[in-house]
């Protein structure tokens, strides 16, 4: 179990198993995501309400999902750092910030979308919305911070307690936004029912969605955990001798 | 009070006297400083008037706006204010003494926060009935504005001094002290102005109350050891 943990410390051995995984996840995001994709926007049925317009929700429920796991996966890699001072876990956690900004803005945005036509407004100060907007800022916080500080080692440190901190307000935020007040409707249960409010057919896909965009995050995380590896072994032997070869090719 | 470890020549002081005298040590500098003590205050009252001049001299309209503009122009002065909190101790050296000196370093920084607290965010709890006047807030909401500012501006200190900790080491920091602080501090912003607001309209605040006191029982427990682990990446 220990020589399993140090040995995951290793950037060259995660960037070598990666090396393995990484075609078996592009596969798997393809199948996932155009099946979703296309039972989604093709085949589901009308929302009775919503219309059309439901089929935003195939893309901003997952959207939204991951943007909420990034912050605790920050958090995580933050406390690892410190603990065990393990590099890679550093490496994970420089790289899932602008990700999680990312994905956090996409959620944002999406939401926008379907709050246009489903509330009649782009934006409005409701608990959800608000608090994905504070962990915006928190996450601009975070890449400010790494971006500011220039010794390689304190800037790790220094972002991983940022994202602990973070992470524990993340909760605050929430509920006492939530409270403060609350347009958007609470999830929705998943049924086998087939005549509940939420059949199978309309909960399947939205499953299916969730599962490709969280393999297509999974991807992103481990690419730019790469870039993050080759740019800081970029001395070290293996990395020398891995581009030399490269270029040979 | 427990016997303290002395570990060498000069640590011979006890956590309660060493949290005494950093506590003294800032107060004292502070006051011989008049600049520093003055500026957040200042500062407070300017952007409280800025409010009416930008929104409207309309008693009906301000007092609606009320408990926010107070609440946030404290949020702002408070924030102001933190850079005082370790620049001066980083430049001159005396933050590694006291980083190297055998107490806790949770008391010492605990001692610093309640310093800039006293006085930075002290005054201006006791200015905002002033200013709560001046914004048409109806009388019967002073009393909570009061109480929720004296909860919620020492958390804004402990929240704070993370972000400090954080920069203090850093060339460019005002901007990026903003950032990394501002959405910490949104909780007791939205509970600290609610509590107003639902009085003016009748509403119970003993929630708001409790909520905000147990931000700040956390934030004096955690926000402390937060800040002396980044005080140490900082100083380094």
């Amino acid at each position: 179990m220990w020589l399993w943990f140090s040995k995951l410390g290793s950037p060259r051995w995660f960037y070598e198993l990666s090396n393995k995984w990484l075609p078996w996840l592009y596969v798997a995001m393809m199948v996932l995501m155009s099946v979703g994709l296309l039972w989604a926007l093709l085949f589901v049925p009308e929302d009775y309400q919503q219309g059309q317009t439901i089929r935003i929700m195939y893309v901003h429920v997952p959207v939204a999902s991951i943007s909420l796991a990034c912050f605790p996966l920050m958090a995580v890699a933050g406390t690892i750092t410190l603990v065990w001072k393990m590099k890679l876990a550093d490496m994970v956690a420089k790289s899932v910030a602008p990700i999680g900004a990312w994905f956090t803005g996409l959620a944002l945005a999406s939401g926008a979308i379907w709050g246009d036509q489903i509330w009649g407004t782009w934006w409005a100060w409701d608990a959800r919305l608000t608090s994905l907007l504070i962990q915006f800022f928190l996450f601009i916080g975070v890449i400010a911070l790494r971006s500011a500080i220039e010794s390689q080692d304190a800037a790790a440190k220094a972002c991983a307690i940022l994202a602990i901190v973070g992470a524990i307000n993340v909760p605050i935020i929430k509920y006492s936004v939530e409270w403060w007040n609350t347009l958007h409707q609470p999830a929705s249960d998943f049924s086998m029912d087939p005549v509940a409010p939420n059949p199978p057919e309309v909960w399947v896909p939205l499953l299916i969605m969730i599962s490709a965009v969280y393999v297509f995050f999974v991807i992103a995380l481990i690419l730019r955990t790469r870039n993050e590896i080759l740019q800081r072994e970029r001395r070290s032997q293996w990395v020398i001798d891995l581009v030399s070869r490269e270029k040979s090719v | 009070m427990n016997k303290p470890l002395s570990d060498g020549a000069g640590s011979d002081i006890s956590t309660w006297q060493a949290f005494c005298a950093t506590l003294k040590r800032d107060l004292v500098i502070a006051f011989k400083r008049k600049n520093d003590l003055l500026n957040p205050i200042m500062f407070f009252l300017i952007v409280v008037s800025l409010f009416p001049l930008g929104i409207s001299p309309d008693p009906v309209e301000l007092s609606k706006v009320s408990a926010g503009v107070v609440w946030v122009s404290a949020l702002l002065a408070s924030m102001l204010s933190l850079d005082n909190l370790y620049r001066a101790d980083y430049e001159d050296g005396s933050l590694e003494q006291l980083l190297l000196s055998p107490q806790p370093l949770y008391f010492l920084v605990l001692a610093k926060n309640i310093a800039h607290w006293l006085i930075s965010g002290l005054p201006v709890v006791v200015l905002s009935p002033l200013l709560a006047y001046m914004l048409y807030l109806p009388s019967e909401a002073y009393w909570t504005l009061v109480l929720t500012l004296m909860i919620g501006t020492p958390v804004l200190s402990l929240f704070g001094s993370i972000g400090v900790a954080l920069t203090v080491g850093l060339g460019s920091r005002g901007l990026i002290l903003a950032v990394i602080v501002l959405p910490l501090s949104t909780p007791v912003l939205i509970i600290g102005a609610k509590a107003v607001t639902d009085v003016m309209f009748g509403l119970p605040v003993g929630s708001h109350f409790a909520l905000l006191g147990a931000i700040l029982a956390l934030a004096l427990t955690m926000a402390p050891l937060a800040s002396a682990a980044a005080l140490r990446i900082s100083v380094n």
